[in-house]
């Protein structure tokens, strides 16, 4: 039994929670178990606790309804964002456009504050609903991402444009992770906010089965909040 | 009232516990169902039994002290609740009614040869 053997059987207890780390690794120490032995004991229980986990609807709906769409979606959206800013900042096309620098600079903080709450509301909704796997949803949004950066052709944009919802989305994650539900009226102001935004932005021609996939997430959370304001209060 | 009707590694761990009484913790329960019934109890079917019958309010457990034995980690001590021992004894009692008059039953022997 070697101290590089143990130091595996750590590094695995690291994936159970803190005070079920404790307990397995005191009973391995405790009965005297090989290091390997350990470590499929250690390893078998984590793969059942996540087979536990996998038996609720949430990381279902965070991975494959929320993380993998919405990475991207705000991938695109990203890559638009970065056009319209290019647009606004190049005379030659606003000359061609009829496009005044005040109407550029506002449809360009329109669409950066769009991108910023659909990012954000994704990304805090998968922390709250699935924050015990959240190293699938983790792994379900980062495949889009590094399967588009490598096949991105845009000659006159970085490629890590596409990357620009990247860090609202992981803000949102962590205040998700950290306060797990928001406040009635913030998350009213947030969702209607955002809907507006969405309807100022894209008007008429607006791609609606996209739209509604990214704003879900802001109205998910109204509804979350309104619930959980319901049976807090007294009766 | 509604029955809870127990599988059998929950009957063996609930049996373990109680036994061990002010001492039933994940290890000694463990040690104990390995001992008595000469099979390898993994920690994953262990401690996720634990839960699941916690969760049906069959037991409490709570974080215990540590001991130098232990490298100084905590325990997980476990407590048999009265729910926990009604089912265990509806168990028992149901699996000594199905086995009256079966052949491996003491004094019935040589019947299904």
């Amino acid at each position: 039994m070697t101290r590089a053997n143990w130091s595996l059987v750590d590094v695995a207890a690291q994936l159970l929670e803190c005070d079920e780390r404790e307990t397995v690794l005191g009973d391995l120490l405790e009965a005297g178990e090989s290091a390997w032995q350990g470590l499929l004991d250690v390893l078998g229980l984590v793969i059942r606790r996540q087979a536990t986990l996998w038996k609720s609807w949430r990381p279902w709906l965070s991975a494959f309804g929320l993380a993998l769409p919405s990475s991207f979606l705000l991938m695109g959206f990203s890559l638009s964002v970065s056009q319209t800013y290019q647009q606004f900042t190049s005379p030659r096309v606003l000359n061609a456009t009829g496009l005044t620098p005040g109407s550029g600079f506002w449809l360009l903080m329109c669409n950066v504050l769009l991108l910023s709450a659909w990012s954000w509301t994704s990304g805090f909704v998968v922390g709250v609903v699935s924050r015990r796997t959240l190293w699938v949803s983790a792994v379900f949004s980062f495949l889009p991402c590094v399967f588009f950066l490598a096949r991105f052709r845009v000659e006159s944009l970085s490629r890590f444009c596409l990357l620009l919802f990247l860090l609202p989305a992981i803000w949102g994650v962590s205040r998700g992770l950290r306060i797990a539900r928001i406040k009635l009226s913030s998350a009213i102001v947030l969702a209607v906010g955002a809907t507006g935004l969405m309807i100022l932005t894209w008007g008429g021609r607006s791609p609606w089965i996209s739209n509604s996939a990214l704003i879900w997430p802001a109205w998910y959370m109204v509804a979350t909040a309104w619930k959980l304001g319901r049976e807090a209060a007294p009766r | 009232m509604i029955l809870i009707m127990l599988g059998e590694f929950e009957y063996l761990l609930i049996t373990a516990a109680a036994g061990l009484g002010e001492e039933a913790y994940g290890a000694a329960i463990r040690e104990e169902i390995e001992a008595t019934t000469g099979r390898k109890c993994s920690i994953g079917a262990l401690y996720t039994t634990i839960d699941r019958l916690e969760t049906k309010g069959l037991l409490r457990t709570w974080m215990g002290g540590a001991t130098p034995q232990r490298g100084g980690r905590a325990k997980r001590m476990v407590r048999v609740t009265p729910k926990g021992v009604r089912a265990a004894k509806d168990f028992y009692d149901a699996v000594t009614r199905v086995s009256r008059g079966a052949s491996w039953v003491a004094n019935r022997t040589g019947s299904a040869s």
